[in-house]
């Protein structure tokens, strides 16, 4: 098994385009510092109606009320901040921000505890000897020799669909046949009772899928 | 007079979660209209309507302050400006944890899974007493 660089064809190079941009940078850091009420705020700002920060600070009054910790709310406006800078980019581009926000911060929590005999890397794919290549690169990938781990990040749980199951299982299937312990999982940036009951309707193997999702992301700075 | 003040609280709570349960009812009728999605949609409405109407009596019930009032009924409104069924299915999954947290409840409901764990292992249908939005709903 070995990990390879993604050929870029001209949609991922435009999207190459947006995750290089500052904001979605700047978005995933404050989310990767984040708590889980943080993060909600986001996935609703980011997929708002209106732009106005009055709505969104009145819609969380944990987060910016009168008894709202200080330093905790200084915080939560950096998040709102960024997250209607994703909003205002419009319909169209919001969706492509939105995922690389979903990608950065999985890359940057699963650095935590990157050293450098497992270094995190985008936009990969896993070769196996003896079978044909899968067309879609992971977004996210811990490029260990001896605990390799690969993942596909969503936004929502309407992203999770049997394509993306098969090919996690059929990697940590493969891995396996060669020996290796492949972790495959799903990072989606949407709450979990929600991922599950989209799980549950799907027919593709995913016993051994793990799922990280809004609720659970600081798990992935963690040694699984 | 201490029962009279109870009895306006649950009903303030309970007419709060009704307006966010009818708002909830909507768009999962603009959302069905995504034929595709009609199961997902119609899995999460079973799921999280209930959910919702059982946030009057969370946190004992009591009522809810001008400020989750006014939290609840903003977040109302900003699903009722949704047009886009696609959108709309999104927000079926985001708009309870947000009317959750502003009520200090809890919408995963018996069999969620608060950790990072395997999709199908043994983990999945533990009740999930550790509800993130419900902890972090004050406190960091």
């Amino acid at each position: 098994m070995r990990f390879q660089d993604a050929a870029k064809d001209a949609r991922a190079v435009v999207y190459a385009g947006i995750q290089a941009d500052p904001l979605v940078a700047r978005v995933a850091t404050l989310l990767a510092e984040g708590d889980a009420a943080e993060r909600l705020l986001a996935r609703a700002a980011m997929n708002g109606e209106r732009t106005d920060a009055d709505v969104w600070r009145r819609i969380f009054p944990s987060l910016f009320g009168k008894g709202s910790d200080p330093a905790r709310r200084a915080r939560a406006e950096s998040v709102l901040a960024a997250s209607l800078e994703v909003a205002e980019r419009g319909d169209a581009a919001r969706s492509s921000y939105r995922g690389a926000v979903v990608e950065e911060l999985t890359a940057r929590l699963l650095a935590r505890r990157a050293g450098p005999d497992s270094p995190v890397r985008r936009e990969r794919r896993v070769l196996f000897d003896g079978v044909r290549a899968e067309i879609h690169p992971y977004d996210v990938t811990v490029e260990s020799a001896e605990k390799p781990e690969v993942y596909d990040c969503k936004w929502g749980a309407r992203g999770i669909n049997s394509d993306v199951l098969n090919q996690l299982d059929d990697a940590r299937a493969h891995a396996a046949e060669e020996e290796i312990g492949l972790r495959v999982a799903i990072v989606v940036f949407d709450a979990r009772r929600s991922c599950e009951l989209r799980l549950d309707r799907s027919s593709a193997n995913h016993d051994r899928t793990g799922l990280v999702a809004l609720e659970s992301l600081d798990e992935l700075a963690e040694r699984p | 007079m201490r029962a009279c003040r109870y009895a306006t609280g649950v009903n303030d709570r309970h007419v709060v979660t009704g307006r966010a349960a009818e708002a909830y009812r909507a768009l999962a009728d603009l959302a069905e209209t995504v034929e595709d999605e009609w199961q997902y949609v119609t899995d999460l409405v079973d799921a999280y309507l209930p959910a919702i109407e059982a946030l009057a009596s969370a946190d004992g019930g009591r009522a809810p302050t001008a400020a989750e009032t006014e939290a609840v009924d903003e977040a109302i409104a900003e699903i009722g400006l949704i047009t886009d069924p696609h959108k709309a299915i999104d927000w079926l999954s985001t708009f309870p944890h947000v009317v959750a947290l502003a009520l200090g409840g809890d919408v995963d409901g018996p069999g969620a899974d608060g950790g990072a764990d395997r999709v199908g292992g043994a983990a999945a249908g533990e009740p999930d007493d550790d509800s993130p939005f419900r902890m972090l709903g004050g406190l960091r």
